[in-house]
């Protein structure tokens, strides 16, 4: 494929709006981490992760997607063994361990994983592609996302584990999951569900317990969280509060708030016509990469696009769920705008990927014309 | 064929639809929610907002000071100073926070450690009085709350308060607080009339919340002026409204700050001098005749001393006091159970809250009445043989039984006219005019509806209004009263005890030194108060007492008017001036050639009153079987007043217990008046004079 090409079919959309969302998340942390000592210096460390994770775009962008397809194997059990190493660390510490020390930057194995498995998943479905979609091609699928999945569910990462848990099930999806499986599989994860309650942690159980029944009387319980998130974002009002000017932001009332609950912390300081233009961007961002996944040459590109968008799509509408207390709180961050070097990063890689597989697409007269 | 295997892939093209519309259902959702929360809830959210970061803080006021009327000090505020630690702010290495632990110790010594962490010493906690140890109390107040300062060692030295200032930057989270403490320079003396200070109460927490004070900062009178003036003394908390961070941490004013008011200062009426002269008259006398008798006659007493002018209340004694001090920074619950439980009852005012039979002081107005009804002229004379037996009857044909009643002379006073009857207290007199005898006195006497219309006409029976708490109404019987609470007929008899001041009938001191004032002041009643003015901070005055007269019973009509059947009316009279005057003449008898006469023998300064023995029967007596007939204890009384021609002072002496009017009550009258008039010479600048 000739250069030309390559930036032919390049989506400067998708990547300006990407940019466009990651400077928006450096100015947004820069509001809420004002006055905050421990928290200084965040917004410099995140335009740096920003701008390589530019980078990283442009390299993924370059290389041919399909090497990826090749190196599916090794990644696997890299990112395993990973996850291993992390368990047992964290083992010997007494408690939940979800980093990897590399001197000066720290890696989440959890966060690679997702990555990961986008790739392995894309690698299996693009290769079963003319399978049966019978009970075989779905359980190999799953017993390969379970070796994975099991070890950040001991970690204990609940939601890392469902986002891949998620994957899989769209990817089965798109592959052509008979309707007849969904409905059986829907059933059994409800039993799953309810079955595994028991043997969540503590604190996991609290939080749903709490979203499902609240407690009235719990002011600076486990609700303060979620009832000043709600608050903040109730401040906001029609055109918000102004850039550092949301009491609630700026004042410390609203938690977490460069991370989990940047969003209600971008509600009340742009309101919410300011909200609903981010909002539109990041569904924006999600449809480009679905349009990718459509154009793909081949089934695993697109596959591979597919995943990313349904990475974006399930981490930001369950991080705005959150924020807008419909959804129990998970940790999941809002993709591009949370703090966040190494999520950034992998976005940046993931988005990279989406931009190889369009920049290798076919053109629409190869798919007219054929 | 891969190119078919792609086409066949994306050819399930309603599998992305499903996605698109799984977005489009999410994210349409996500936003109208999103308009719910800012745009139709928006106000309630930002209203919460605004509640989140708007403070109200209290600035504290400083209560106003009690003065007497010369201005010394009766009560103040000083301050005092308290060790407090805040747990949040102490360093996070144990290592550091045990060597501030161990300099701590040294300057305050209190123990790094000591007692046990369980649950009942959590539960009982209480800064300032407790037995554990620094460690200890900062771990119960960590668990409680860690940004909030707790005392460590309460109400030390300035020097140490001082030592511990400099070290603070040295100890993070140790500090010296500063806590205003309520002082009463004359302690038991004033105790009675001051009162003291105690928590705001639980029922009232929200009314005074509401008007800036904190409960467990402010403090509300208990007792006494502390109490009843609490409105003037207790000023007005300041107001910040400010915006705050999660924390607490005040960021600005969000308006301008309303500064606090101190309260009011309160001059009394009081003179200090002459209450602790008049404590030291009734102290002493209780001394000497205890000791003269070699056991316990008696341990309380009263004395008033009041302007019969005015109304000024230049003293108000009560002993057994208490005092006041120990209660200032809190109420210690053994030292108030003690003073509770004290049969004496000293934390009562019994000046004003004190109800005993007055004694033949009562027969002052059966006097008074005697002359005003004609019941008998002045000159009249009625046999006094030391006992008479009168018939019992309860009612109209009541065959009756007879009873004895004795003068306290046994011999009797022999012939006994109006002026003789006072100066004497004559039983016998008092009865044969009160309530009828025979031939001698026709019909009822006076009875007891007129003797119960001339009472109440000098003030007993209500409440003088005084401007202190709990005051006692009294008890003025009649035979309506009788009926309702006894379920008997009045019977003679009972208007004799009641002519005398026993049986039913009681009094305050404050109503007995109402009384004679009145008598004193030729018929008009003046308001009994304790307040002579009210300055603010800035020492303007801003209220100045001028005497109230409540009646002039010569010119009033205050007298009702019965039938022969004893129904009123409805007319009214007055009383007329030559009947008060006889009166006093008769009080002037009582010191000159009567009963009090040896008590106020070579008194220079011309005085009148009037002695009071009162037996009585109470839970004390009780409990000495002392209620039956014959052994019956008495309280001792003496009303007086001086100069005789242009009364200045109306002295009341009581003395629970205090067997005899004459003997035990009378000199401390008399020594009282003494000191008024050497402190009106020394301050006229001239020698004392006695």
């Amino acid at each position: 494929m000739r250069r030309t090409e390559l930036w032919r079919h390049f989506d400067f959309w998708l990547l300006g709006a990407v940019v466009i969302l990651s400077v928006f998340g450096v100015v947004m942390i820069r509001s809420v981490i004002a006055g905050n000592i421990d928290l200084a210096g965040y917004d410099r460390r995140q335009a740096i992760f920003a701008a390589i994770g530019l980078a990283v775009i442009l390299i993924t962008t370059l290389i041919d997607y399909h090497l990826w397809s090749t190196l599916a194997q090794p990644m696997y059990i890299v990112v395993v063994a990973l996850l291993v190493v992390i368990f047992l660390t964290g083992q010997a510490r007494f408690g939940a361990a979800r980093w990897l020390s590399f001197g000066i930057i720290d890696i989440q194995p959890a966060e690679l994983a997702k990555i990961a498995m986008i790739m392995v998943l894309a690698d299996y479905f693009a290769r079963n592609i003319h399978s049966e979609k019978n009970l075989r091609w779905i359980l190999r699928s799953f017993a390969m996302t379970a070796a994975v999945v099991v070890w950040i569910l001991l970690q204990p990462n609940l939601s890392t584990s469902i986002v891949i848990m998620v994957m899989w099930a769209s990817m089965l999806w798109i592959s052509g999951l008979p309707p007849k499986y969904l409905i059986i599989f829907l059933l059994l994860a409800i039993v799953a569900a309810g079955a595994l309650f028991p043997f969540l942690e503590q604190y996991q159980q609290e939080r749903v317990i709490n979203f499902i029944f609240p407690n009235p009387n719990a002011r600076h319980g486990d609700n303060y969280n979620v009832e000043q998130a709600r608050i903040t974002i109730g401040d906001g009002g029609l055109l918000g509060q102004g850039y550092g000017s949301g009491s609630q932001v700026q004042l410390r009332f609203l938690k977490v708030r460069h991370t989990d609950f940047i969003f209600a912390a971008m509600a009340e300081e742009f309101g919410f016509v300011g909200t609903v233009v981010i909002v539109g961007l990041l569904v924006f961002v999600i449809i480009r990469c679905l349009r990718a996944a459509r154009l793909a040459a081949d089934p695993y590109g697109s596959l591979i696009a597919y995943g990313v968008a349904i990475l974006i799509f399930f981490q930001t509408s369950v991080n705005i769920g959150v924020n807008l207390n419909i959804i129990p709180v998970t940790g999941l961050t809002l993709p591009f705008i949370s703090y966040g070097g190494s999520s950034l990063v992998t976005l940046y890689f993931a988005v990279g990927l989406v931009e190889s597989v369009a920049a290798r697409r076919k053109t629409t007269e190869d798919i007219t014309g054929a | 064929m891969k190119k078919l295997d792609f086409l066949n892939f994306n050819n399930e093209q309603w599998r992305y639809w499903v996605i698109y519309a799984l977005l489009a259902l999410i994210f349409s959702f996500y936003t109208y929610r999103l308009f719910v929360i800012q745009i139709v809830d928006g106000e309630i959210y930002q209203a919460q907002a605004e509640e989140n970061r708007t403070s109200f803080q209290s600035l504290p006021t400083q209560r106003g000071n009690i003065y007497d009327r010369n201005g010394t000090i009766l009560a103040r505020n000083v301050p005092s100073y308290n060790v407090v630690i805040t747990p949040a702010e102490l360093p996070e290495d144990t290592g550091s926070v045990q060597e501030i632990y161990r300099q701590l110790s040294k300057v305050i010594k209190i123990p790094v450690s000591r007692g046990t962490i369980n649950d009942d010493t959590v539960k009982n906690f209480t800064p300032c009085l407790n037995n554990l140890g620094i460690t200890e109390i900062v771990y119960i107040q960590n668990s409680l709350a860690p940004f909030k300062p707790v005392r460590v060692a309460c109400d030390i030295d300035e020097v140490t308060a001082k030592i511990i200032r400099e070290k603070s930057s040295d100890w993070p989270g140790v500090d010296v607080e500063i806590e205003p403490v309520r002082d009463y320079p004359t302690g038991d003396l004033t105790a009675e009339v001051i009162g003291f200070l105690g928590p705001i109460p639980a029922s009232q927490e929200q009314e005074y919340r509401d008007r800036g004070f904190l409960p467990g900062r402010d403090k509300v009178g208990f007792a006494g002026v502390e109490l009843s003036m609490n409105n003037e003394l207790e000023g007005s908390p300041g107001r910040r409204v400010v915006e705050v961070d999660v924390s607490g941490k005040v960021i600005r004013d969000l308006e301008p700050p309303v500064p606090a008011v101190p309260g009011k200062n309160i001059y009394l009426t009081i003179d200090t001098r002459l209450q602790a002269a008049a404590r030291e008259a009734l102290v002493s006398e209780l001394n000497y005749w205890n000791n003269r008798l070699g056991k316990i006659i008696s341990l309380q007493g009263v004395v008033i001393v009041m302007n019969p002018k005015t109304g000024e209340i230049l003293a108000m004694v009560n002993y057994p006091s208490y005092e006041n001090n120990r209660l200032a920074r809190f109420i210690p619950a053994y030292y108030y159970n003690q003073l509770y439980n004290d049969p004496y009852k000293p934390l009562l005012n019994h000046a004003i809250s004190g109800e005993y039979p007055p004694g033949s002081v009562f027969k002052l107005p059966t006097a008074i009445g005697v002359l005003n009804e004609r019941v008998v002229t002045p000159d009249y004379v009625v046999e006094d043989p030391g006992e008479i037996t009168v018939t019992e009857r309860f009612y109209e044909n009541d065959p009756g039984r007879p009873r004895r009643y004795v003068c306290h002379k046994a011999e009797g006073h022999g012939q006994v006219n109006f002026l003789k009857g006072i100066q004497e207290s004559c039983n016998v007199y008092f009865m044969k005019v009160g309530g009828g005898f025979g031939t001698e006195v026709p019909g009822n006497g006076l009875g007891i509806w007129r003797i119960d219309e001339y009472a109440k006409a000098l003030g007993y029976g209500s409440a003088t209004g005084i401007e202190l708490p709990g005051e006692a109404e009294g008890l003025i019987p009649d035979p309506t009263w009788k009926r309702l609470n006894i379920g008997e007929n009045w019977s003679t008899g009972d208007t004799y005890i009641s002519v005398q001041g026993q049986g039913f009938v009681l009094a305050t001191p404050l109503q007995m030194a109402v009384a004679t004032a009145t008598i004193a002041n030729d018929g008009v009643m003046m308001k009994p108060t304790l307040i002579k003015e009210i300055r603010d901070s800035d020492g303007q005055v801003v209220f100045k007492n001028s005497p109230v007269q409540v009646r002039d019973i010569t010119k009033d009509k205050v007298i009702n008017i019965f039938d022969e059947n004893n129904i009123p009316t409805g007319e009214k009279k007055s009383v007329e001036p030559w009947t008060i005057e006889l009166t006093q003449q008769g009080m002037r008898l009582v010191v000159t050639q009567g009963t009090a006469s040896v008590q106020f023998n070579g008194f220079p300064i011309p005085a009148a009153g009037k002695t009071g023995t009162a037996e009585y029967c109470d839970d004390i007596a009780r409990q000495n079987n002392l209620c039956d007939f014959g052994k019956w204890p008495a309280h001792a009384w003496f009303a007086g007043y001086a100069p005789f021609d242009d009364p200045e002072i109306v002295v009341v002496a009581f003395v629970y217990n205090g067997k005899e009017g004459s003997t035990f009550a009378a000199p401390i009258v008399r020594r009282t008046m003494e000191a008024y008039f050497c402190l009106k010479n020394i301050d006229a600048g001239e020698e004392c004079g006695f």
